[in-house]
């Protein structure tokens, strides 16, 4: 298992901004309309902190074991076969995940671009560039990483300014209207999608990190600014569009985007803006790749997870033809079932894992101490 | 090098979006859409350019846009029909305005707008206004001057007047549907009549002439119950909408001098704040609005270099708008019975207990709703002159 490759902790910073953005800045504000109407931005604040915590749960989870990644650590606690058909679990949801985004960014690019475009030849490109990513290794994931959030943060800044005159405060009031209950239940899909799914992030961090320590910091803050930007995206959605419309729409974010006009000379540039989401939707998409190759990879122990790439990758365009028969059906899955997983996945075998962690602490040190 | 080279040239091939690409020689750009009704059967018509006529060289002096019609049980099956009498399939990106006949409009609107706010080639940019005493294929039937594109004129003079004069309202469909659904705040859309020879209307020879025998015109607003059309306001009153609700950029108001004659007020600021509030069980509105403006025209004897005559325009001009407003209210109270005003809107954002155990028969409880106004004005400017020559010559 020698993977040498290290980033740094802000490269691992920019990952985890891109992880906790990635599906979330397009469907989300709706997704929060939907219960909360027009007090959806203190749902998503709820859903920052909620996530905050499930994130400091991995970090300390991870730090057990500075060297290993979420599926070493598995095995090591859980014992070898246990631990092996925990990770399976674990490396399918990733699996899937990567299908499901991949069927994500073909379906905003048919409804909102290119209707008569066969959906293969679109999931087919992304998981090019997806598999030459992981191919290349994580240290090229990370710098592109780096110079993509440029970009991103430039093309948000112009969406965010030249949308803001069009803000109306009248949109956000009554607040508090719809109650507590109702605001923590609608976040709880922000949280599972945004955070809870950064489990997968454990195969990186803190293995693949130097500076151990200031990666800790670097994710939850990532995870946080990420969160701020759905926030922001959330907000703009309400005030501008307003509740109703928000809630109506697929991608609210994008009706955002179209209504860019500043004196009738800076409009019509939301399939620029459209990049934004397609950044983030890769580093996403990719992050699920890695963690799946590399999952399997550990599972089997490989020398090397490259070879799996490529089947993989085409296993995964498959996948995203099948997985879901029409949009509908994604939507009601996502907002159920796939809540279910993720949070079996990525919250309760954690809480499971630090149960058996308590019990097998003393042992596990002189393992440790011992070879 | 070579090798980057050949990757590109490669990548190149990736880039057109093969499948959705789309020369702009197959598509006709629809500027302005029509709905009719007629005998169950959506009715839509699309005021399409004629792009060889719309170039400068190649004009060869012909109308510059063509009407297609099509019908069908739906909007989106007329609409697709329409290529049996377009060689080029209809492309509505650049939808400028849409006409919506009085007839289906008293029917329900919402209907034909429901394939215009799903479909992905649609922007909601475009104004949608409704074609009074007139089918809304007449209306985009009529040739007009100094825009060649009738779409073009019909969004430009909606768009001029409605920052300059305040009677109209250019409501795009977002706004639209927004208050069609709302319980609060019922919708309004400025109406738009033909006046003249509809035959020889379409023709080019209308616009050769000084005076167009045939022209568009913009109308009063109309005043809809959920999305159903159940009257007109008249002119003062399709001001007085503007007034309150605070759509005013610019305007002029005529106001009484205090002996004789009249003075136009120029507003050039205007900001109004609808205030919902609970007053013992009630409902009550409080309307504040903030004006500033210049004297633009002294049709009296007035020695407008007084602080005190200024003061007093001031009031004048308050006890005008507020009369506006008062008379508007009261009208649509009695008339419609539609709080086209959003009032509704403005309890539900102050209160939103009350409002959920009133909302069911707000309609009622809107007829009969107090509202104060509070309006304070300022005059800032005269002018160019200060007294008016129309002294000198009474002397």
């Amino acid at each position: 298992m020698m993977q040498n490759e290290k980033i740094n902790p802000y490269q691992f910073l920019i990952l985890v901004i891109f992880f906790t953005i990635g599906t979330g800045i397009l469907i989300v504000p709706s997704v929060l309309a939907t219960e909360a109407r027009q007090d959806a931005w203190i749902a998503a604040i709820v859903g920052i902190v909620i996530g905050l915590l499930v994130i400091w749960l991995f970090t300390s989870i991870a730090l057990w074991f500075p060297h290993l990644t979420y599926i070493q650590i598995n095995e090591k606690i859980f014992g070898t076969w246990i631990g092996k058909a925990v990770s399976v679990l674990f490396v399918a949801m990733a699996t899937l995940y990567t299908s499901s985004l991949l069927y994500y960014s073909a379906t905003f690019i048919m409804t909102n671009m290119m209707p008569n475009t066969p959906v293969v030849a679109l999931n087919i490109l992304m998981i090019a560039i997806v598999v030459m990513g992981v191919r290349l290794g994580l240290e090229t994931i990370a710098r592109s990483a780096e110079i993509f959030i440029v970009v991103f943060f430039i093309l948000f800044v112009i969406l965010a300014v030249f949308i803001s005159p069009q803000i109306k405060f009248e949109n956000l009031q009554p607040v508090f209207e719809v109650g507590t209950k109702t605001i923590v239940q609608s976040s709880i899909y922000f949280i599972t999608s945004s955070s809870v799914n950064a489990i997968v992030l454990l195969m990186i961090f803190p293995a693949m990190v130097n500076k151990v320590k200031q990666a800790k910091k670097s994710f939850l803050l990532g995870n946080l600014i990420g969160g701020i930007f759905i926030l922001i995206f959330t907000f703009l959605s309400i005030s501008v569009v307003g509740a109703d419309d928000t809630a109506r729409q697929i991608y609210p974010s994008y009706e955002l985007a179209k209504r860019i006009n500043v004196g009738d000379f800076v409009q019509r540039i939301e399939e620029l803006m459209g990049f934004l989401w397609f950044i983030a939707l890769y580093f996403k998409t990719i992050l699920y790749f890695y963690a799946s190759v590399l999952g399997i990879a550990q599972i089997l122990n490989l020398k090397d997870y490259r070879p799996l790439t490529l089947p993989l990758g085409m296993l995964a365009v498959i996948l995203s033809l099948v997985i879901y028969p029409n949009v509908v059906y994604q939507k009601e899955v996502e907002q159920s079932t796939e809540i279910y997983f993720t949070i079996t996945i990525g919250l309760f075998f954690p809480l499971l894992l630090m149960i058996v962690y308590a019990f097998r602490k003393n042992k596990l040190k002189k393992e440790l101490k011992s070879p | 090098m070579k090798k980057c080279i050949v990757t590109l040239l490669i990548l190149t091939l990736f880039l057109s979006g093969c499948w959705d690409r789309r020369e702009l020689n197959e598509l006709g750009i629809a500027m302005a859409l029509g709905i009719d009704k007629i005998e169950n059967e959506y009715v839509v018509s699309a005021q399409v350019v004629v792009p060889s006529e719309v170039s400068m060289r190649a004009s060869t002096g012909r109308s510059a846009v063509t009407l297609f019609h099509a019908t069908g049980d739906t909007v989106y099956e007329a609409f697709r029909k329409m290529t049996k009498v377009s060689p080029r399939k209809i492309y509505p990106g650049h939808l400028q305005i849409l006409v919506i006949s009085e007839e289906l409009a008293k029917e329900g609107i919402a209907d034909s707008l429901e394939l215009l706010s799903r479909d992905w080639e649609l922007r909601s940019d475009f104004y949608v206004v409704v074609a009074k005493d007139l089918t809304a294929s007449e209306v985009l039937n009529v040739t007009t001057t100094i825009e060649s594109i009738p779409a073009n004129k019909m969004f430009n003079a909606l768009k001029v007047s409605e920052k300059n004069w305040a009677g109209t309202e250019g409501v795009i469909l977002d706004e639209l549907v927004t208050n069609l659904i709302s319980d609060g705040n019922e919708a309004v859309l400025t109406g738009i009549q033909v006046f003249g020879d509809k035959e020889t209307g379409s023709s080019k020879q209308n616009t050769d002439s000084i005076t167009p025998t045939t022209r568009i015109q913009y109308d009063n607003l109309a005043v809809f119950k959920a999305d159903q059309l159940v009257g007109w306001l008249t002119e003062e009153e399709s001001r007085g909408y503007a007034d309150i609700t605070g759509k005013v950029k610019k305007t002029v108001t005529s106001i009484p001098c205090p002996k004789e004659g009249n003075i136009t007020i120029e507003v050039l600021k205007y900001h109004s704040k609808i205030k919902g509030s609970i007053n013992q069980g009630d409902p009550e509105i409080d309307l504040i609005i903030e004006a500033e403006g210049n004297i633009g025209e002294v049709l009296c004897s007035i020695d407008i270099m007084k602080q005190e005559t200024i003061d007093e325009l001031e009031k004048n001009y308050e006890a005008e708008v507020k009369e506006i407003i008062h008379q508007t209210i009261e009208s649509v109270q009695k008339q419609y019975q539609s709080d086209i005003f959003g009032f509704g809107e403005a309890i539900h954002r102050s209160n939103p207990k009350e409002w959920n155990k009133m909302k069911e028969h707000w309609d009622e409880r809107f007829s009969d709703l107090t509202v104060n106004v509070h309006i304070d004005m300022n005059i800032r400017r005269i002018g160019t002159v200060n007294n008016s020559f129309l002294e000198k010559i009474k002397d």
